[in-house]
């Protein structure tokens, strides 16, 4: 268990006010926040970069917060990885191994293992900087690993990355933690993918921890207006019931609404949707009308880029997010009829009882 | 009159321009190695190259900035590293305290040895421990307190260009600072160690001013490269002169070659 409590410190732009965190053994925990709100700072503080003046860090009952790094016993992935340069892919996975020259066979047992954990094996005798942004991460991962750190702390590890390599690597990170069982500290920016990969969120910003709960708590009750201002104060619905359609989907009635969300397993109380993600059309669009209803406009509020627009729809307001190029091309105003669609992939349910 | 070369044509004259001047300087320095050609009577020329006073300065000069070359280097690594990674209390002071060998003339720096010698401290390590003023030891000296500051600020700038996240990431797997620096900065380094040792070398082969007033201009003694150009020419034996600056011209164009051979590139100072 690592316990951070009343850590404050001040670099620069960054600076960080009284974190108090507690990581269970084994835990995928995460990090959330906005650029700049301190995440990396804080991983650097545990990982032992920084000189800690206010506040402590304990590690299983060991205050460690002024030990060093290499006393801390901890894998650290930097969001771009540095790897080093000068040797290859097997050194570098094997660099946290030592150079002791009797446990030769032990250290290259030990790289073998984890190259075949990552989908590395094929990649071994490679030069670095040859690699793609996915080979790098997962070499920069089992580089982490190989000293069987007690914890994993992950700067951003899927930002760097296309779309296609940052999901497939999301779960790759899962399976990988599911079976060493390391705790591991990742941070990140993106919402979907703290919701998806966690087991608790931290949220932070301006250098504060304001919410620390399970994924869904965050999208469901955020706990004051910043943090659901930042992840984008998703729409909540209240459901009256719901039954499966099979294959993994769900049918729920909120109101006069019939949604139609992709959830396995027991019946739920809420439906989350971002209002980026409730697309709002003059016509009816066509197609199969799957979560697709008709509803009043109530409210228009332009920002700077997006306009967020207020809508009635089967006695649940909701708000529906739109750029505001094409909230121009359209002719929309208070009290008009438009069509809106809530897109089923980007719905999030929540089983809880209540609260 | 800036307005005056906007559009294209102004382009081209701005172009035209630099490139000129370049060429006049390429020009300038073809002409002189053109003129030593043309002057060279090449039988003496050869018979001063193979003299026995030559290649004892060749020799001596070699033997001397090699030593110098690896002292400095030796310094110039904790210096340069202290300074590109550690914040102190008047920092920008002392960097530019080092910076003033570069700048000094070296002759003024030789002048400063020789009177350090003189006082009763200097005059006791002479006379003791090692005889720097007018003998073989002087001359390393004398070389490694002008080139010092060089091989400084050129392996300063090679660990500037180091990010310290390698250090960072190789403490979090288990190195402490000193094996962090041995096993990853100086790894990173090398290529920059190589080039700064070179350059060094080479700037130490040429050091004249602090060389001929600490170690004197003895032939067959302390005489270096270019203390024998001074000598040849203080006794008008120009073929003697040019030989020796064909021997520095070969030996400065060899350090170039070797440093973008060995790195693969310019390497920029």
């Amino acid at each position: 268990m690592i316990e951070i409590k009343s850590l404050s410190i001040s670099l620069g732009e960054f600076h960080l006010e009284d974190i108090n965190l507690s990581i269970y053994d084994g835990e995928y925990f995460v990090i959330l926040g906005p650029t700049g709100a301190g995440k990396s700072v804080l991983l650097e503080c545990i990982a032992g970069l920084h000189r800690i003046k206010q506040g402590r860090i304990w590690s299983d009952q060991n205050e460690i917060t002024h030990l060093t790094p290499e006393e801390r016993k901890i894998g650290y992935v930097p969001q771009d990885y540095v790897l080093f340069p000068f040797l290859n892919v097997v050194d570098n996975i094997a660099f946290g191994l030592g150079q002791a020259k009797g446990a030769k066979a032990k250290i290259q047992e030990r790289v073998k293992t984890l190259a075949n954990l990552m989908g590395i094996s094929h990649l071994l005798y490679r030069n670095t900087r040859s690699l793609s942004g996915g080979e790098k991460q997962r070499v920069a991962l089992a580089r982490a690993l190989a000293p069987s750190p007690r914890i994993l702390l992950l700067d951003e590890p899927l930002s760097a990355l296309d779309l296609r390599t940052s999901k497939s690597l999301r779960n790759e990170l899962l399976r990988v933690h599911r079976e060493m069982g390391v705790t591991t500290i990742h941070i990140t920016h993106d919402l979907m993918e703290a919701v998806e990969m966690a087991d608790r969120v931290a949220v932070i910003q301006n250098g504060r921890v304001e919410q620390v709960s399970e994924p869904e708590r965050v999208l469901f009750y955020p706990e004051n207006e910043g943090v659901s201002d930042f992840i984008g104060a998703p729409n909540i619905l209240d459901c009256d019931y719901c039954h499966s359609l099979g294959q993994g989907v769900m049918e729920a009635g909120c109101g006069g609404l019939k949604l139609v969300v992709p959830h396995e397993g027991n019946s739920f109380q809420k439906v989350a949707i971002l209002p980026r993600h409730i697309y709002v059309s003059e016509t009816k669009p066509p197609g199969l009308g799957v979560n697709c209803f008709k509803g009043t406009i109530t409210t228009i509020k332009v920002a700077r880029n997006t306009v967020r627009i207020g809508i009635e729809a089967g006695g649940n307001n909701l708000v529906a997010e739109v750029p505001r190029y094409i909230f121009e091309e359209m002719d929309l105003a208070a009290g008009k009829e438009v069509f809106l669609i809530l897109r089923m992939r980007r719905m999030r349910v929540y089983e809880g009882n209540s609260l | 009159m800036f307005k005056i070369l906007r559009g294209v044509s102004g382009e081209r004259t701005f172009r035209g321009a630099t490139i000129s001047v370049l060429a006049v300087l390429a020009l300038f320095i073809i002409a002189i190695i053109v003129s030593m050609l043309a002057y060279t009577k090449w039988d003496a020329f050869v018979s001063a190259l193979f003299s026995e006073e030559i290649l004892f300065a060749i020799r001596l000069s070699v033997t001397t900035a090699t030593i110098a070359a690896v002292i400095s280097i030796l310094i110039a690594i904790p210096v340069a590293y202290a300074i590109s990674r550690t914040d102190f209390p008047g920092k920008d002071i002392v960097d530019s305290l080092l910076d003033l060998p570069i700048v000094i003339s070296p002759i003024a720096l030789g002048a400063a040895l020789l009177v350090f010698f003189n006082t009763p401290a200097g005059a006791a390590i002479d006379d003791n421990v090692v005889k720097f003023v007018f003998a073989v030891p002087g001359i390393v000296l004398a070389q490694i307190t002008v080139v010092t500051a060089l091989a400084v600020r050129l392996l300063k700038s090679t660990f500037d260009s180091i990010d310290p996240r390698y250090e960072q990431v190789a403490r979090t797997l288990g190195c402490s600072k000193l094996e962090a620096f041995f096993r990853v900065t100086l790894p990173l380094a090398k290529e920059g160690l190589i080039a700064s040792g070179i350059l060094t070398w080479a700037r130490a082969v040429g050091e004249f001013g602090a060389t001929v007033t600490l170690a004197g201009a003895t032939a067959m003694k302390t005489e270096t490269l270019p203390t024998a150009i001074f000598l040849s020419l203080a006794s008008a034996d120009v073929e003697k002169a040019i030989a020796v600056i064909f021997v520095l011209v070969i030996i400065a164009i060899v350090a170039l070659l070797a440093i973008r051979k060995i790195i693969g590139r310019r390497y920029q100072i």
